[in-house]
Order: structure tokens, then sequence, then C-alpha cells
């Protein structure tokens, strides 16, 4: 035997880290297996341009979870998070749409649009901070099973009938639409600026394979509110160094508390015998021993490449492999000799600190959703850009900049005679004229470029048809349906085998939450046989 | 007013008005419906739109009606004859086999076998599931949406049955039922069949009459609610003798046998309210009617903000009301033919008996609908098509036919004018039929044009929103028409809701009226 450990983990992403840390603090022997060279999974950062460090392709932190922070001293361990403050979007007419975390310069920019959503504003806010408090202890709560009589998960059930409950008949009726309409419905019942809504409504349909008028965005506009940093809702920041310096703090956290973790050692099996998780085959042919096998990557990995089906009851394999990840997004890093200059406010400033948002109108955001439906990327894509170097110098030389652009939509699937290798070029082409539309210079300052497909999230990162969430955040897929209906509790049909990355409640996004609930749960069982 | 109150004034005489008139007559009261038109049966009537042709002008099918309504009305005593064609669907391919779908689960196996063993395999599979789940679906819509901020008794103790019977389900279907309904139909359908003609016709269901695309998370919700009605994956057709009108004719003769009185011709332009209490109506006449309780049969923006003045409601019920989201989608085109239309590729008359789908595939469907977004109507529609004169040889003179064409997407707010887009709109279906009818075009003698502005006009559907309101997700059981308001009764006090702008709302099952008259006999009796 090559090594024998209580637990393997498989995948050093953020989830995968943080399951082990919370593990290895609980006295166990663990091992993080990466398959790539750097840490952290799509947190990462790696500098592609000699002297320019990309965040790859997360890019900017929320969602993590105060509680893991608290745990596992992250600051302590060089977690650093800079705010990002604001989003500008440009518009074609040359106005302009420039939200910031200033109450009333944000409350006189929207006025400027339009009066009553200035006010509406405000209360929007306020409603939606209600909606998040309601949200926000589901997601650190295991799912509970609807479909049995165990008390133990009738109190979960309870416990959120309760909450929902304990909200005024105003919030009850906000926290039902959120749940069930799309973003627009939901946005057009509060505001009436076309390029506000088309804003918001953006982070409605990130990581999805639906539109801002598809039911079910509504959702997901909630779940990116929920960020908070420092404990303020809906801030959004960098971490120092780039994004991979959260999962670096996160090992470093690991190591601290005993964890082996090594990199460039993918695996090729699970190992099971008699319905039981033994253990995992690297590709270099050694075999190593635990008592549990914790996989952070996503079902179809775990389940259709790494373990036998023979293994697997036939239902079970039917809804992993029905489970939706239909990848709709991509990624355009660039290294910059100058900053952009935008046409409707020139010059550098305070504006290119925060997001950039290329979301001008509805109908725009709508219509490259329709592209895609049909196998195209979008010829005019929504863009969400932040220049992070502005920020945090020490991600690019002196004077020169890198700019990092989430693109959507860039369908995985498309259509037939079109594949992504002769389509990246063209991509990373349509991004750069669609910047250029509004900032010019775009074109000029370019040193270098990096275009990530979905092909690429899928080849390089292990996601799935390139799906930035391990699988979509439709309402199907989430909470106790979330991967497998019946298997959200982070166990698996094979004994010692568990689930623990974003494929799990509560989902995608640098949270955390998946990992470590997946950690709390496995020590319950480890407890219990011991 | 000097009059004596009547007992109940009902606002409307279409289906659920007529159901609910019924069921309050039986319990002793003595409704008075009115109506604007000169005959009742809102969307449910027949008309003679050329000499010696009759045809159902708006809904073309019967829910089908909930078994319970039919017996306690006796509907069959008083002159219904329901016909339900073997086959429930035809679903025509641009050059290709038709696909025909039958009530018999084996009969259509077969066929679709000729497209695929598999899908034929899983026909069967998904009827099976549909029939388990629609079931319990069904007895949730049979239901009074529960209080949500103070449940009665009576609440949990149905909420408890509706559990049971979730609970019944068993695991499998448990868990399709609970992730079913938020998704895309056209998940859906690609989770169980293969051939793209079957998942189109079965996907066209959760599309109908909404401003959703197939592809539109929340789509498979609305196909469960109509196989609560019809269990049938793909759903068939039900025609009464002598058109639809014949149904509602026949409703209104039961409540009348029953003790209730129908005026026609008699149109309500306001909801008297005093105190916030609604005691009378005024029609146009001028004659004003007291009333210890009226009931609207309208849907529930026009009651609520345009014959009641919404000064009686508080403005936090106004705007939601206003949100209540109605902007239709459908447009009806009958026509009247010198002959029946040679389909291409189908060589049996009896496949045209049921419904005929025109929508070849979901992309199709989704393109149609992506033009309805920008507000244009969809230049190769959806298209439903009934040709009832098969069944009922009455509607039209020998040897000559009328159809029937729901035509989808036709959006209320359309970039342009719909009175000068009416005419586009009927070379469109008419050349988007030619394509698999190549001779339908001679044979037209006439056809009548109803768009969604017609809709809303003559029929008084706000918005031409068919279901009084769009069927979906939130707009469903306890938040129709709005969160908290979907028990019937309204902010203001005997005022009451019974259309398809309550819960459950879909076609013309008379579920709505049905369940409105149980709510509301409690309240009158306590």
């Amino acid at each position: 035997m090559a090594g024998s450990y209580d637990v393997i983990v498989i995948g050093g992403g953020h989830n995968g880290l943080v399951n082990a840390a919370y593990l290895a603090r609980a006295g166990k022997k663990v091992l993080v297996l990466e398959r790539r060279y750097v840490l952290g999974g799509a947190a990462c950062t790696e500098e592609i341009v000699p002297g320019f460090k990309f965040s790859v392709c997360s890019y900017v932190v929320s969602l993590l979870r105060p509680e893991i922070i608290r745990d596992l001293e992250l600051p302590r361990h060089g977690l650093e998070i800079l705010p990002l403050d604001g989003t500008f979007t440009p518009m074609p007419s040359g106005d302009y749409l420039w939200r910031v975390n200033d109450h009333g310069k944000t409350h006189r920019e929207i006025a400027r649009h339009s009066r009553v959503d200035a006010e509406a504003y405000d209360e929007f806010g306020k409603a939606m901070q209600a909606m998040c408090r309601f949200v926000k202890p589901i997601l650190s709560m295991v799912p509970p099973d609807p479909t049995t009589l165990n008390p133990r998960e009738l109190m979960k059930l309870l416990f959120i009938g309760r909450r929902f409950q304990g909200m005024s008949s105003y919030d009850k009726y906000n926290q039902v639409q959120l749940m069930t309409m799309s973003a627009i419905d939901f946005l057009d019942q509060w505001f009436e600026t076309d390029v506000l809504k088309a804003t918001m409504s953006a982070s409605g349909i990130i990581g999805t394979f639906l539109g801002v008028r598809s039911p079910g965005t509504a959702y997901v506009l909630l779940h990116h509110y929920m960020g908070e940093i420092d404990g303020a809702f809906r801030a959004w920041g960098f971490a120092r160094g780039g994004t991979g310096a959260i999962s670096n703090a996160i090992a470093d956290a690991a190591r601290e508390a005993g964890v082996e973790i090594r990199t460039q050692s993918a695996i090729s099996q699970i190992i099971v015998k008699d319905g039981k998780a033994k253990g995992v085959v690297l590709s270099n042919g050694d075999e190593l021993y635990a008592d549990v096998i914790s996989s952070s990557v996503d079902p179809r990995l775990t389940f259709t490449k790494f373990i036998e089906a023979q293994h697997l009851p036939g239902d079970f394999l039917e809804d992993v492999n029905r489970y939706k990840y239909r990848g709709s997004s991509g990624k355009v890093n660039l290294a910059l000799d100058a900053l952009p200059n935008f046409k409707c406010m020139p010059g550098p400033g305070a504006h290119l600190r925060g997001a950039i948002s290329i979301s001008p109108t509805v109908e725009y955001m709508e219509r490259a959703y329709d592209q895609a439906k049909y196998g195209e990327f979008s010829r005019r894509p929504y863009i969400d850009m932040v220049i992070p170097s502005l920020t945090d110098p020490s991600v690019a030389p002196p004077g020169k900049h890198v700019l990092s652009c989430f693109v959507q939509y860039a369908p995985y699937k498309l259509r037939p005679g079109l594949n992504w290798d002769d389509q990246k070029e063209a991509f990373g082409n349509t991004v750069i004229d669609t910047i250029a539309e509004y900032a010019p210079n775009i074109k000029d300052i370019i040193i270098d470029k990096m275009v990530v497909t979905p092909l690429d999230l899928e080849r390089e990162w292990g996601l799935s048809e390139g799906n930035i969430f391990q699988g979509e955040l439709s309402l199907e897929q989430l909470f106790f349906l979330r991967p497998v209906p019946g298997w959200a509790q982070y166990r698996t049909p094979i004994k010692n085998l568990y689930m623990c990355g974003s494929a799990t409640h509560p989902g995608g996004g640098i949270m955390g939450a998946n990992g470590r609930l997946a950690a709390l749960e496995i020590l319950k069982d480890v407890k219990g046989a011991a | 007013m000097s009059a004596t109150p009547r007992d109940i004034v009902i606002i409307g005489g279409g289906h659920n008005g007529l159901v609910t008139a019924f069921y309050l007559a039986k319990a002793g009261y003595k409704p008075l419906v009115l109506e604007r038109n000169p005959q009742v049966g809102g969307a449910a009537v027949t008309d003679e739109f050329h000499p010696g042709f009759r045809c159902s002008t708006l809904s073309h099918s019967a829910g089908p009606l909930l078994p319970s309504v039919v017996r306690d009305m006796q509907l069959h005593q008083h002159g219904l004859r329901l016909i339900t064609p073997d086959v429930c669907v035809t679903a025509l391919s641009p050059g290709g086999r038709p696909l025909s779908v039958y009530q018999d689960v084996n009969k259509s196996a077969q066929e679709i076998s000729a497209f695929s063993q598999k899908d034929a395999a899983k026909y069967a599979e998904f009827e099976k599931s549909l029939d388990k789940i629609s079931k319990v679906i069904a007895e949730a819509l049979a239901t009074t949406p529960p209080d949500i901020d103070h449940p009665s008794s009576g609440d949990l103790w149905s909420m408890l049955k509706t559990g049971r019977a979730i609970r019944k389900l068993g695991k499998k279907d448990m868990f399709r039922l609970l992730r079913w309904g938020p998704m895309a139909v056209a998940d859906l359908v690609a989770e169980y069949f293969e051939t793209e003609l079957l998942r189109a016709v079965v996907a066209a269901r959760g599309i109908f009459g909404t401003f959703l695309g197939p592809w539109s998370a929340g789509s498979s919700l609305v196909l469960l609610i109509r196989a609560a009605a019809d269990s049938h994956p793909a759903g068939g057709i039900c025609f009464a003798t002598g058109g639809l009108g014949a149904l509602t004719q026949a409703m209104a003769a039961a409540a009348q046998a029953a003790g209730a009185e129908i005026r026609t011709g008699a149109e309500v332009i306001e909801i008297r309210v005093h105190n916030g209490v609604a005691d009378g109506v005024l029609l146009a006449t001028g004659e004003e009617i007291p009333a210890r309780a009226i009931i609207s049969n309208a849907d529930p923006k026009r009651t609520l903000l345009k014959l009641t003045d919404p000064m009686h409601l508080s403005p936090d019920f106004v705007q939601k009301l206003q949100h209540y989201r109605g902007n239709g989608t459908v447009a009806k085109v009958n026509l009247a033919l010198a002959g029946l239309p040679s389909f291409t590729g189908v060589n049996d008359t009896n496949a045209l008996k049921g419904r005929i789908h025109i929508g070849p595939e979901i992309d199709y469907l989704e393109r149609a609908f992506d033009e309805a977004k920008y507000g244009h109507f969809s230049r190769q529609p959806y298209l439903e098509v009934a040709i009832p004169s098969l069944s009922d040889p009455t509607l039209a003179p020998e040897g000559q036919h009328v159809m029937s064409i729901y035509m989808q997407y036709a959006p209320y707010k359309l970039k342009g004018d719909w009175e000068q887009e009416r005419k586009a709109l009927g070379q469109t279906v008419v050349q988007t039929l030619a394509q698999y009818a190549p001779n339908l075009p001679e044979r037209i003698l006439t056809h009548q044009i109803i768009t969604p502005r017609d809709l809303e006009e003559n029929y008084g559907m706000s918005g031409g929103q068919v279901f009084h309101g769009e069927l979906a997700l939130d707009q469903f059981f306890t938040m129709r028409p709005l969160l908290d308001w979907a028990r019937y009764k309204t902010p203001i006090e005997n005022l009451y809701l019974c259309g398809s702008g309550t819960h459950p709302g879909a076609g013309l099952t008379g579920g709505s009226g049905a369940n409105a008259a149980r709510e509301i006999l409690k309240i009158l009796k306590k």
C-alpha cells in the first residue's frame, strides 16, 4: 500500500480544500489530490502572460461564507478582500448608468434616468435584504429529504415553514415571486428604466442556460445578491493577488491542520468493493486507500468516469445522466498597455474600479440568449468586466492592466458544423469588438489575450460542458433536488463515497458551504460508525 | 335604491359563471346572471360566421370538463352531447410522415414505434407517471388554496390530504412531481423521447395560451395542469355537438332549472361599493341592481380595476393586481371550407378528427415564441387546428367543413396596430397551413380572424389572455390571482371572483366556478 488515509478528497478546488480543512481540524488524516499544477480549481490565479496575473476563471468573490472565513482564520492565512465598488453600464446612446455603494450618489444617478425608480431602488434594496435573511440559513443547512417521515427531516422542513410563516405578508409575497418568476417580470414590478432592469437582470442568468425572461431566473438574481463580505449584503470584492489567493489561503489553513496536498495527481478510478469506496487509482497507476472518499468534482466525472456503472443503481445513474450542465459562458482575459477609454465617460476614473457591465437593454440581453439557444455564441454578448489591477497593482506590471471579461452566452453545444476550437478566435474577437463599441481604444492597448471557451473549462478545469457551477442553477436542480433527487445530503449510493463540490447544495460560486456541509455530514457518519 | 336586493348577482355568463350559478341555485339561493352579449357562454360560444357554417368561435374543445360538474349539472339531460374522437392529435411534419396519438395507449405506442421503438416504450412509461402525478394535481386543483397567514383547521386538513396523496405516489414519482414543475417542457420531453415530432407535440401543451416558449422554465407546470384534466401525454380533444355554445347552453339550462335567472344583453359597467362593501351593480342602461353578494366571472383586473373604483382598494393591492401578468399570445382563425383539404401524408380522414398540430420541432416552437418577445406575431406560427365538422356534420352543409385554428404567438402588445395586422395574420395562418395542405387556400369560402385585441374588446378578456391571466408558477394555486387572495374573496366585502383568473383556472373545466361556489356558500351560510 502506497499510503493510507482517513479521507481522500478528489479535487483541490475551493470546496475540496474547505472540505479537507474541516475534516483535518476534526482530527482526520486527509489527502487532497489535484490534477492541475495549481490549486483552486476554477478559483485560481495564473500568470499566463509574463507579469500579468489573471484570475483565469472566477474573478470576484462575495458568497464566501463568513463562518468559513472565521473557522479557518483565512485572513491570518493571507486572505485580503479588496472592495469592488459599483457597476458601470455604458449605453450606446452615449449615456451611462453608474451605481455605486454610496447611497446618495446612486439615488441621484438613478433619478437622472427616472425619479420613480430612484425611490423604488431603496425599497427594492430593503426587500431583497429581507429575502436574503430568509434564504441565508438555508444555504448553511443540509437539505431535508421531503419524501421521508424521519423526524429529523420533518424538523428541517418545519424550520423552513416556520421561518416562512414568520415573515410579513409583504416579504412572503416577494419571496414566493423570487422563487418562481423571471428576473425581468420581477424587476418590471419595481422599475421602468430599461438599462437598470437589463443590468440588474444580468445576475439572474449567470451560469444558467436561461434568458432574463425565463421563469426561475429571479432566484439566481437573489443567489448573487447574497454576498456578504464583511457582513454587508450585496458587496462584491477582489482577493488581493487574484482569486487564486482565496484558494491558497484555504490550502494554507488546510495544511496547517495537517492536510497533505498533492498537485499534478490526476486520478483515473475510484476503487469500489462490495458497494464501498476503498480508495483511488492515480493515472500513473498508484493506488491510494482511505476510509472515506470525498469528491469535489462534478457528478458526471465522479459517477460515470471514475466509477464503473456496475457499482451504481440504474435509477441513480439515469438521474446522474439527466443532471443538466449546459455551460453558457466563457471568459476573455486581456493584458492591457493602458486603461480602456469609454466614450460616455472618457479618461480614467472611479467608474473603472467597479464592474463594467455591457447590458444596455433588456432586448439586448434577450437577443443574446436567442442566438445561444440555436447553438451560436452571442454576436453581441452580455459582458461583465473588471479591472482588478486598479485596486490591486500586484497583478500587473506598473502602469499596465488586467481586464477580465465574463461573457455570456457561449453555449457549450454549438450547432452542427461548428466547434469551439475553430470558433475560439472569433469568439475572442466578438468580445473585443463589442467592447470597442463603447471603448474604441481597446484594440490598440491589448498586449495579449487569453480566451477561455466552455470547452476549455471542461478540458482544463474538469467542469463538464463548461458549466461554472458544476450544473445549472435552475429550480429543478436546487436544494433537495441537487444534484440528484434523494441524494442531496452529500452521500451517494456507494458507502463511504461523498460529494462536496458545487454540484451539491447550495450550488456554485466561491461559497465553500458545500465543502463545509459535506465535511460535517462525513464526520457524523464516521463518528456514528466508531 | 328602491328595488329589494337580490340574493346574488353574477357578472358574466361564461362557463364558470354558469357553474357557480348552478351550485348556488341548487343550494337554495336565487342568483341572477348578467351577460353582456346576446348569448351566454363567454369564450365557449357557437356562431354562424358564414351562411350555413357554424363554428366554436373561440374555444373549440371542452377542457375536458370536471366529471363532477357534468354529473351534478346533469348536462346530458340538458342536451349536451360530447364527442371524444379516438385520435387525440395528429402532428404534421413538413414533407414527412405524420404522427397520430390516440386515446388508447397501446395504439399510440404502436404508431410511435414507426418512428422509434424506444419512444414507443417510453410513451407508455411517461403516460403512467403522468397519470399518477396528474391525479394528485387534479386533487389539488379541486381544493381551495389554503390561507397562508392563518390556515384554518379545514385548510390544514386539506393540506394534509393533499400531502398524503403526494406521499402515496412513492419516492420516485414524488420527486418527479417536485422536479417537473419548474422545468422547461423542452427538457422534460427530451428526457423521454428522441423523436422530434413527438417531443414537439407533447411540449406544445406546456406553452398553449402562455407567454412561454418550450425552453422557458416552468412550462412543464402548464403541461401538468392540463394533464390533470386529461392525462394523455399529448392531450385529446372533446367536441360538443353543435359547437361549444351547446355546452354553455346546457349549463345555462341546468342553472335555470335549478332556479337561477339569466339576463343576456345586460352589461354591468360598475360594481357599486359603499364603505368597503359591495352592494349592487350598475348596468349600461342605467339600471341599478342591488345585491347581497356579487360574484364576478370577469377576470380579476377587469373586475377590480375597471368595474370597481380602485379607490376602494389599498394602493398596495392595486399595484400588485396591475402586475398580475396577462398579455395574451393566442389569435383565432375560423375558416369555412368548400371541401376537406388534403393533407400531405395523411391517407385516413380519421386522423384529422382530433387535434391537428403544426409545429414540428421544439426549435420551431421556440422561434415562433422569439418573435412574440419583440412584439411581432410569428411568421411561422404554432397552430392547433380542429375540423369539428368531421365529427359533427351539423356544423356545415353536406360535404363542406369548418376549420377552427388557434394561432400562437400573436402578442397582445404588438409593435404596430392589430387592426392593420389582422389581414397579414390571416394570410400567415393560411400560408403556414398550405405548407401541409397545398389545396387549402382554394377551398376557403370565408375566414373569421380574432386577434388578442378582439378578445379583450368583444369578450372582456384583459390583455386578450385566454386564461384570464398567465398560467405560471408565480400565478398558480395560492398565488392566483394574488398571493393570499386565492380563496375567491376580494378585499371588498361581498365581492367574489369565480372566473379563470382564480385557482385552478386552466381552460374549460368548470374547476374555478365549482371551487368558488363551494367557498362562497360557506361564507353565505355563516
